[in-house]
């Protein structure tokens, strides 16, 4: 990928954290790490752009759509959105005030948001209905689904990767963000998830692993995702939870924790750095 | 008479033939007019798995996309087995998906503690938009399935697993939009309020005892009761609600709250015959089942004579 290509989707990641970051301390409200860990591919996602969408017209008939399946980090689709004219900015002001448009969680009357999510395990279920419902209409259409990693421990995710594989669903598009980390500590020490790589492998899905964090790796799976239309395919992006802000990196504790004014700024001041990302 | 479940899909078959919108799915359970629905209009059907998790979030997935999805499965898994899925997402979302349970309450007789659903009108009734439906007979299931497609709703449709003989239908119209039906003497003093294969016992009881004053109401619609309903039960001195539903939550316990809410409830008495808290599980039939609980033509007779 072309350098400029790469410090464009820098620039964008950046700002789109520090909005983030301004937003979630202003109401002491939301989940800082788990919306960092999946920025840098969101922002290659859509300002790639990969997927189609209009700018101002959240209900645009030929879009393609998005599920952040892990709902506690579906906030950071708002400064996106606000970015691409679905509601008026001033709401990120307003996230989570009473008479505000934006909740903790993804709630489908904001533009953009495709349908609740917030509980765990079900973002694939609905790709599903999706997907077969475009097919009957003749629409094609892609249709994106953010999953986390804790989220695999969920038995509905196993029902819907079994039924996408065997409808071979090839618009479905998942992204996992595998961290490593749920509430309480890492996954691999708590209960192990193993090799997820060989296990959506074993359930018949076309099977990408890079870095989430590297933008060109990033557009380079979307690209080839795109390409693969007999299976579903999942993008296995391992990620560190807190991307961006080093006391938060890799650190469970800080899931729904919100900084301090002290710590506040020290992170502020980490994102600003240019190798923080 | 038919059964049911082929009632109702059959009915659904020929509304599904005109209306594409209409998408049949079932978590591995069937019936006879499925399979014609299944060859004849293979498009709109499709087996989920036995997945009830992933029916119902792929049902919502239609739903949202415009369709109108029917869920199909045995009634102790239906809700029970997606209940969050059904609660976080459908509900929530108060999409138009019509779930179609079939063998509620002690249906499954002889299967016992797993396929026993004693508790399935609670826990659809406390969900947020949904509505609650049962069916007493073939006719009553076969318009259901028109009423309810007319206008898709959030609702739960329970369908009993046997054959049932098909009962009076007078208005249907009136049945439906009320959301139940009278048999006997409506101004009786006495009423005994039931639905499914209770309602036939009941009437049998009722109808074994010419000379009591007592009249028996088929309750179809179980949420949101009418008001009709509510006013047809004011008139009576003693109401007896009989079902194969644990006491907290069920019929009975619905209808003292809406006549309790009305201000209703001071002049009149009020025996609940159901399952109680813990009851033990023993194989043996339908019929025996109800002798052993309490439920039995003669523990009604005694109730009345009381």
């Amino acid at each position: 990928m072309e350098a400029n290509k790469i410090e464009f989707f820098r620039t964008k990641a950046k700002s789109i954290r520090y909005q983030l970051l301004q937003m979630l301390y202003e109401q002491k409200a939301g989940h800082i790490p788990s919306c960092y860990s999946m920025l840098d591919f969101l922002t290659v996602l859509f300002y790639g752009p990969h997927i189609r969408f209009e700018k101002g017209n959240p209900g645009f008939s030929n879009r393609d759509k998005l599920i952040i399946s892990k709902g506690h980090a579906a906030m950071a689709l708002y400064p996106i959105f606000a970015d691409l004219d679905y509601f008026d900015s001033n709401e990120l002001k307003k996230f989570t005030q009473p008479g505000g448009l934006l909740g903790l969680y993804a709630d489908y009357r904001v533009p953009g948001i495709e349908g609740i999510s917030g509980s765990l395990g079900h973002g694939i279920g609905m790709a599903t209905g999706f997907i077969l419902s475009d097919r009957m209409d003749k629409i094609k259409r892609d249709v994106y689904v953010v999953i986390g990693d804790g989220e695999c421990y969920e038995g509905s995710i196993w029902e819907a990767a079994i039924f996408a594989a065997a409808h071979k669903l090839h618009e479905m598009k998942v992204i996992l963000d595998r961290n490593e980390l749920c509430i309480l500590g890492k996954t691999e020490e708590l209960v192990a998830l193993g090799d997820l790589q060989a296990k959506w492998s074993a359930f018949g899905w076309n099977v990408i692993a890079i870095d989430g964090h590297d933008y060109s790796a990033v557009d380079k799976a979307l690209l080839e995702s795109k390409s693969c239309i007999t299976k579903p395919t999942i993008i296995i992006a391992n990620t560190t939870k807190g991307k961006g802000i080093s006391f938060m990196e890799g650190n469970a504790s800080w899931h729904n924790k919100i900084p301090t004014q002290d710590l506040f700024e020290r992170a502020f001041a980490e994102l600003s750095q240019e190798e923080a990302i | 008479m038919a059964l049911m479940r082929d009632a109702f899909i059959d009915e659904l078959f020929e509304q599904a033939k005109a209306d594409k919108k209409i998408i049949f799915i079932s978590a591995d359970f069937g019936a006879a007019a499925l399979d014609k629905f299944r060859e004849e209009l293979s498009e709109q059907f499709i087996h989920a798995g036995i997945s009830e998790q992933n029916m119902v979030d792929m049902g919502a997935g239609f739903a949202i996309s415009g369709k109108k999805p029917v869920l199909y499965a045995m009634a102790p898994f239906l809700l029970h087995r997606a209940y969050e899925q059904i609660k976080s997402v459908v509900s929530a979302m108060n999409l138009p998906v019509t779930f179609v349970s079939v063998g509620c309450g002690l249906g499954y007789d002889h299967a016992t503690f797993t396929h026993f659903t004693p508790e399935d009108v609670a826990i659809a009734k406390c969900l947020s938009h949904m509505e609650v439906w049962t069916c007493s007979d073939s006719v009553i299931a076969a318009e259901l399935s028109r009423h309810v497609m007319k206008l898709p709703k959030l609702r739960y449709i329970r369908l009993e697993r046997n054959f049932m003989p098909d009962l009076e239908l007078v208005d249907c119209q009136k049945t439906l939009t009320e959301g139940f039906r009278d048999f006997g003497k409506i101004n009786a003093k006495t009423c005994i309020v039931s639905s499914g294969y209770l309602t036939h016992k009941a009437i049998k009881v009722m109808k074994s005892h010419p000379e009591l004053d007592v009249s028996v109401v088929d309750l179809i619609r179980i949420k949101p009761l009418s008001n009709q309903l509510i006013t047809r039960l004011n008139s009576c001195k003693k109401i007896i609600t009989l079902e194969e539903q644990l006491l907290e939550g069920g019929i009975g316990s619905g209808i003292i709250e809406a006549l309790s809410d009305k201000g209703m409830l001071a002049d009149k008495k009020i025996k609940r015959m159901g399952l109680l808290d813990g009851f033990d599980v023993f194989n043996g039939d339908r019929d025996y089942l109800h002798e052993s609980y309490g439920l039995s033509e003669k523990a009604l007779e005694q109730v009345l004579l009381e």
